[in-house]
C-alpha cells in the first residue's frame, strides 16, 4: 500500500472520555432495550437497535477516526467530519427513538428520583417542545451551518480544541433538532402533516447548496489555516473545492433522498394529512432473561484455582527471586495489580475477589483432613480484630515499605494461608473471613457501594420457605458460611460473593441481584448476623480506619510528607522511621478521625435527641465510605495506569533472563478519571448523609443542621484528596 | 500530568529548509509549564508530498539565568496519532521563550529550522481542570432544585 494511504488509514484518534461515553450509551440503550422486549415485543425493536448502534458508531467515526485526526490538515477531511455530525449520526440516533430503552436503561430510583422530577416539570417540557417544533429547530440548524462555516469562527474552531468541540457538539446537537420532526423519535403527536416536512428538507438543501456552491465557486481560500499548512495531494483550493463537493452532492442526497420517500408515501396514502402511527406489538412470553448464576457458580472454582496458582508463583518468586522489586512478581503483582483490580471489579461489578480467594480454596480442601467445630468466641463476634490487623497493615506498609519487599510479601502471603487454615481448622463455619480477615473486610467496606448483590429474587418463595437451606445448608451443599440468612440480608457487608446460598437453594430463588450504589446505607433495618449498623461501634470503627486510612495511604507517597518524614527521620535518628511513619498513621488514620467523630456527634446533638446521637453518628460515618473509597480508587488507579506493564519485566527475567524496561508514562486522561473518582465519592457521601438525615428528622432546617457537621468532613476531605492528587506521587514498584 | 498523543495543534513555526518544508505544532494551545505534545510535518518542497521515513530530532533551549535548561527528544510516528507526522512528549520545565531547533535527515539530506517558542506558566489545578471541579457544585444544584421541584409538586397536588 502506498505509505502515505497507510499512514492515513492508522491514524485513529484514541479518546478515552469520547469512547466511554459512547460506550456507557449503547450500554445503557442495550439494557433498556433488553428489559423493553421482556415487556413487549415489537417487530420494529431490532431496526431501531441497529440504527442506534449504528448512529453512535457514526459518532465514532466522526470523532475517532482518521477523519479527526486530519481535520486540520485537510478541509475536505474536516467536511467530511461534520456530514457525518450533522447529517448521518442525529437520524440513525433518533431512528432508534432513544428516550424510552434510554430511561428504562438507567437505574429505576435514579430515574424515578433523580430524573422523574424534571422530566415531570411543566417549564421543562414546554421548553423542549419549543426546541423540537420545526420552525425552530429548522432556523437553529441553518444558523449552526452558517455560522460556524463563517471564516472567523471557522478559524477559531481550528485554533482551539475548547471551540472546536463546541462547534462539534452544536452541529450534532442542533442536528438532532433538525432530524426531530422528520424522524418523529416519540409517541407524541406529530405537529405538522406529514407533507410539510418535504419542504422543510428542501428549504434546508437549499441553504446546504447555497454554502457549498460557495465553497467550490468562491475562487479564494476562506480559512488561511489550510492553505498555512499545505500538506501535499490535494492544492488549497483544490482541497476546499472538494470540501464543497462533499457537502454538495452526498448533503443534498441526504435531504433530498428522505424528501422524495415521504413525497412518494403521501403521494401513495389516502391519509394525506393524518399521519399513521401504527404500533403493531406482540406481548413477550418470557419476562424473565437467563439467569446466569450457574455460569458463574461453575466458573468459581476455575478463578480460585487461577488465583491460587497466581499466588504460589508469587510466593516462589518472592522467597526465592531477586530482591528488587520492580523485578519480582511479588513486587509488582500484589501491591500494583490486585489492589487496583480489586477496588475496580468492587465498584464496577462486586466482591469478585473474595468470591475467587485462594485462601479459602485451601482451606477448603484443609477441613477435608481436619475440620474443628468450635464456635468463635462471644466477645471476639465483631470487627475489632481485622481493624486492628488494617491499622498495622497501614502503618507496616510504609514504615517497612512492604511494596519494595518480595520476601516479605511472600511470607505475609504464606502467612494469609496458614491463618486461614488453622484458624477455620480449629472453628466452624468461615471465622477467619467474618472476623480476622483485614482484607476481606476491606472488601466488605467497599462492597457497599457495589451495583450487584446477592440476593433473594422473589421475597414471597422465602416467605413460604421451611427448609432455610440457604443458611443450614443440606446434604450436599453448604449454607451460608458467614451466617447471612437469604430473607434477612441487605446489601453486600459480610457477604464473599461464595454462592453457596445460590447453590444450596431448592427453589433458584437466589440471584445476583442490581441495587443501586450504597443504597444498604440509607435504611437501618435489621440485618442477618449484623444486627442493626446504628448500633455497631465496631463497625463505625472498621470504616473510619478505610475511609481516613485511604487518605494516609495515598499521602504517604507523596513529596511534601515523605520530606517531613526525612526532616524528622534526620533529627530523631537512624531507627526512628518505622516510629515517625506510625505516629502519621495513628494520627491521620486513627487519632483524627475519632476527634472528627466526636466533634461532629457533640454538633448533632443541637439538633437530634441525645438517645439517637450514637445511632445517626453511626450511620453517618458509615456514609463517609464513598468518599473513602473514592480515594483508594483514584490511588489505585495511578499505580495500576502508570505500572500496568511493571508485570512484564519479572516474566521476562523467569522466562528469558534478560529484562527490558519501558519508561512509565502519565497518561492524559489520568488525571481526569482520578478527579472524577472522587467528585462521585464526594456526591455519593453527601446524598446519603442527607438521606439519612432527612430519615431522622421531619424537619427541614434540623435536617440541614445534622448533615452541615458531616458534609463539611466530607468537603474537607475531597480537598484533601485533590491536593494528595496533584503532589508529585512515588511510582512504586517500577524501574524509572 | 499531560497529554500524550494528542499532536498536531498549534502551528509554532514553518520554514523551508533544503529540500524540505517543516512544520512544528504544538499541544496544547498556547503552551504551558508541564507536558506538551511537539509533533513535526516534514514535506519536499518540490510536490508537498509528506517525508515518512526521516529520522527527526527536537531540541528545546531556554536561558534562565546563569542556567541552561535543555531538552533532547526524538520525534517518532508511533507517538503521533496523525501518522503523517513526528510527534514527541516533552516536559517544558519553565515559562518564557524558548528556542526550538528541529533536525530532520532524510537519506542524504540533512535540514534544520528554529524558532522561538512561548511557553507561559503553568495552570493551576483548578483552572486546567475547572469541568472536573465544576460537576460537583454543579450537582448540588440540581440536586437542591430536583428536592424544590418535588416539594413543589407535592404542595400543588391536590389534596383528597
Amino acid at each position: 500500500m502506498n505509505p502515505i494511504a497507510n499512514a492515513a488509514l492508522t491514524s485513529w484518534a484514541w479518546k478515552p472520555l469520547t469512547t466511554a461515553i459512547l460506550l456507557s450509551t449503547a450500554l445503557i440503550y442495550l439494557r433498556g432495550w433488553v428489559r423493553g422486549r421482556r415487556l413487549l415485543r415489537d417487530p420494529a425493536d431490532w431496526n431501531r437497535l441497529g440504527a442506534f448502534v449504528a448512529g453512535l458508531g457514526t459518532l465514532f467515526l466522526a470523532l475517532e477516526s482518521p477523519l479527526d485526526s486530519f481535520d486540520n490538515l485537510f478541509l475536505s477531511a474536516h467536511m467530511a467530519q461534520h456530514l457525518l455530525l450533522m447529517m448521518i449520526a442525529p437520524p440513525l440516533i433518533l431512528m432508534g427513538h432513544p428516550l424510552v430503552p434510554t430511561l428504562r436503561g438507567l437505574p429505576r430510583q435514579f430515574v424515578k428520583e433523580g430524573l422523574g422530577p424534571f422530566l415531570t416539570w411543566r417549564a421543562l417540557r414546554q421548553f423542549c417542545d419549543l426546541l423540537t417544533a420545526p420552525v425552530f429547530s429548522w432556523f437553529a440548524f441553518a444558523f449552526s451551518t452558517l455560522f460556524w462555516h463563517m471564516p472567523k469562527f471557522y478559524e477559531l474552531a481550528l485554533r482551539s480544541p475548547e471551540w472546536h468541540n463546541v462547534q462539534h457538539a452544536s452541529f450534532f446537537w442542533t442536528g438532532i433538532l433538525f432530524w426531530w420532526p422528520i424522524v418523529q423519535p416519540g409517541a407524541g403527536k406529530p405537529r405538522w402533516p406529514r407533507w410539510a416536512k418535504i419542504p422543510y428538507l428542501l428549504f434546508a438543501d437549499i441553504v446546504n447548496t447555497a454554502l457549498s456552491a460557495f465553497f467550490v465557486f468562491s475562487g479564494r481560500l476562506l480559512y488561511p489555516t489550510y492553505s498555512a499548512i499545505y500538506a501535499g495531494g490535494l492544492r488549497p483550493q483544490e482541497d476546499q473545492t472538494f470540501a464543497g463537493l462533499i457537502m454538495w452532492v452526498p448533503g443534498s442526497l441526504i435531504y433530498l433522498v428522505p424528501a422524495f420517500v415521504i413525497a412518494m408515501r403521501v403521494l401513495s396514502s389516502p391519509q394525506l394529512l393524518r399521519p399513521a402511527t401504527a404500533i403493531r406489538v406482540v406481548r413477550s412470553e418470557r419476562v424473565r432473561g437467563k439467569d446466569r448464576l450457574p455460569a458463574l457458580v461453575r466458573w468459581r472454582r476455575v478463578a480460585q484455582t487461577a488465583m491460587l496458582l497466581v499466588a504460589v508463583a508469587v510466593m516462589a518468586d518472592g522467597f526465592f527471586g531477586p530482591r528488587v522489586a520492580a523485578l519480582n512478581l511479588a513486587g509488582v503483582l500484589p501491591w500494583i495489580h490486585w489492589r487496583a483490580l480489586s477496588i475496580l471489579a468492587l465498584i464496577a461489578v462486586g466482591n469478585l475477589f473474595c468470591m475467587a480467594c485462594p485462601f479459602t480454596l485451601v482451606r477448603d480442601f484443609s477441613r477435608k483432613i481436619w475440620a474443628g467445630n468450635l464456635r468463635w468466641p462471644r466477645p471476639l463476634r465483631n470487627k475489632w480484630i481485622p481493624a486492628a490487623l488494617l491499622l498495622v497493615y497501614l502503618w507496616t506498609y510504609e514504615a517497612f515499605s512492604l511494596w519494595d519487599s518480595p520476601w516479605i510479601t511472600a511470607w505475609i502471603i504464606a502467612g494469609y494461608f496458614g491463618a486461614a487454615i488453622v484458624l477455620d481448622g480449629f472453628f466452624r463455619r468461615a471465622s477467619f473471613c467474618k472476623y480476622v480477615c483485614p482484607i476481606g473486610q476491606f472488601h466488605f467496606v467497599s462492597s457497599l457501594l457495589s451495583p450487584r448483590e446477592i440476593g433473594v429474587k422473589r421475597p414471597e418463595t422465602c416467605r413460604a420457605c421451611t427448609t432455610h437451606d440457604c443458611i443450614r445448608g443440606n446434604e450436599t451443599v453448604r449454607g451460608c458460611e458467614l451466617y447471612l440468612f437469604q430473607p434477612k440480608k441487605s446489601g453486600n457487608l459480610d457477604c464473599t460473593f461464595c454462592l453457596d446460598c445460590v447453590k444450596a437453594c431448592p427453589h433458584e430463588n437466589i440471584g445476583l441481584i442490581s441495587i443501586a450504589p450504597a443504597k444498604s446505607l440509607l435504611t437501618d433495618s435489621y440485618r442477618s448476623s449484623l444486627g442493626r449498623l446504628s448500633k455497631r461501634t465496631d463497625l463505625a470503627a472498621l470504616v473510619l480506619l478505610f475511609v481516613f486510612g485511604a487518605f494516609v495511604n495515598a499521602a504517604g507517597m507523596v513529596t511534601p510528607v515523605m520530606e517531613w518524614e526525612h526532616r524528622w527521620h534526620a533529627q530523631l535518628g537512624r531507627q526512628a522511621m518505622p516510629l515517625i511513619v506510625g505516629a502519621f498513621v495513628l494520627t491521620g488514620a486513627a487519632l483524627l478521625p475519632a476527634f472528627v467523630t466526636l466533634v461532629c456527634a457533640w454538633l448533632n446533638r443541637f439538633a437530634v435527641k441525645e438517645s439517637e446521637t450514637r445511632d445517626f453518628v453511626r450511620r453517618c460515618v458509615l456514609a463517609l465510605v464513598p468518599i473513602g473509597a473514592g480515594m483508594w480508587a483514584s490511588h489505585l488507579a495511578f499505580h495500576i495506569a502508570t505500572g500496568w506493564s511493571a508485570f512484564w519485566p519479572a516474566v521476562q527475567r523467569i522466562f528469558s533472563g534478560s529484562v527490558q524496561f519501558a519508561a512509565p508514562t502519565i497518561s492524559g486522561w489520568l488525571t481526569p478519571l482520578q478527579i472524577l473518582l472522587l467528585d462521585a465519592g464526594l456526591l455519593l457521601t453527601l446524598y446519603t448523609i442527607w438521606k439519612i438525615a432527612r430519615g431522622s428528622t421531619a424537619r427541614l432546617r434540623a435536617a440541614i443542621t445534622l448533615t452541615a457537621p458531616w458534609a463539611i468532613v466530607s468537603c474537607a476531605l475531597y480537598v484533601a484528596g485533590i491536593w494528595i492528587l496533584f503532589q508529585p506521587m512515588q511510582m512504586r514498584g517500577m524501574l524509572h | 500530568m499531560g497529554l500524550l498523543f494528542a499532536d498536531g495543534g498549534t502551528v509554532q513555526l514553518r520554514k523551508q529548509a533544503g529540500p524540505f518544508e517543516i512544520t512544528l505544532f504544538s499541544t496544547p494551545s498556547p503552551l504551558r509549564v508541564g507536558r506538551a505534545d511537539l509533533s513535526v510535518m516534514v514535506q519536499r518542497v518540490s510536490d508537498h508530498s509528506p517525508v515518512l521515513d526521516a529520522n527527526v530530532k527536537l531540541h528545546l533551549r531556554r536561558r534562565g539565568g546563569d542556567n541552561i535548561i535543555e531538552v533532547f527528544a526524538p520525534a517518532r510516528h508511533e507517538n503521533a496519532t496523525n501518522k503523517l507526522l513526528y510527534a514527541a512528549n516533552v516536559n517544558l520545565i519553565s515559562a518564557g521563550d524558548w528556542l526550538a531547533e528541529v533536525e530532520v535527515i532524510e537519506g542524504g539530506a540533512t535540514a534544520d529550522v528554529a524558532g522561538q517558542v512561548m511557553v507561559l506558566p503553568a495552570s493551576p489545578p483548578a483552572v486546567a481542570y475547572w469541568p472536573y471541579f465544576a460537576l460537583v457544585p454543579l450537582a448540588i444544584a440540581l440536586f437542591v432544585f430536583n428536592r424544590w421541584l418535588r416539594r413543589r409538586r407535592e404542595y400543588l397536588r391536590p389534596r383528597r
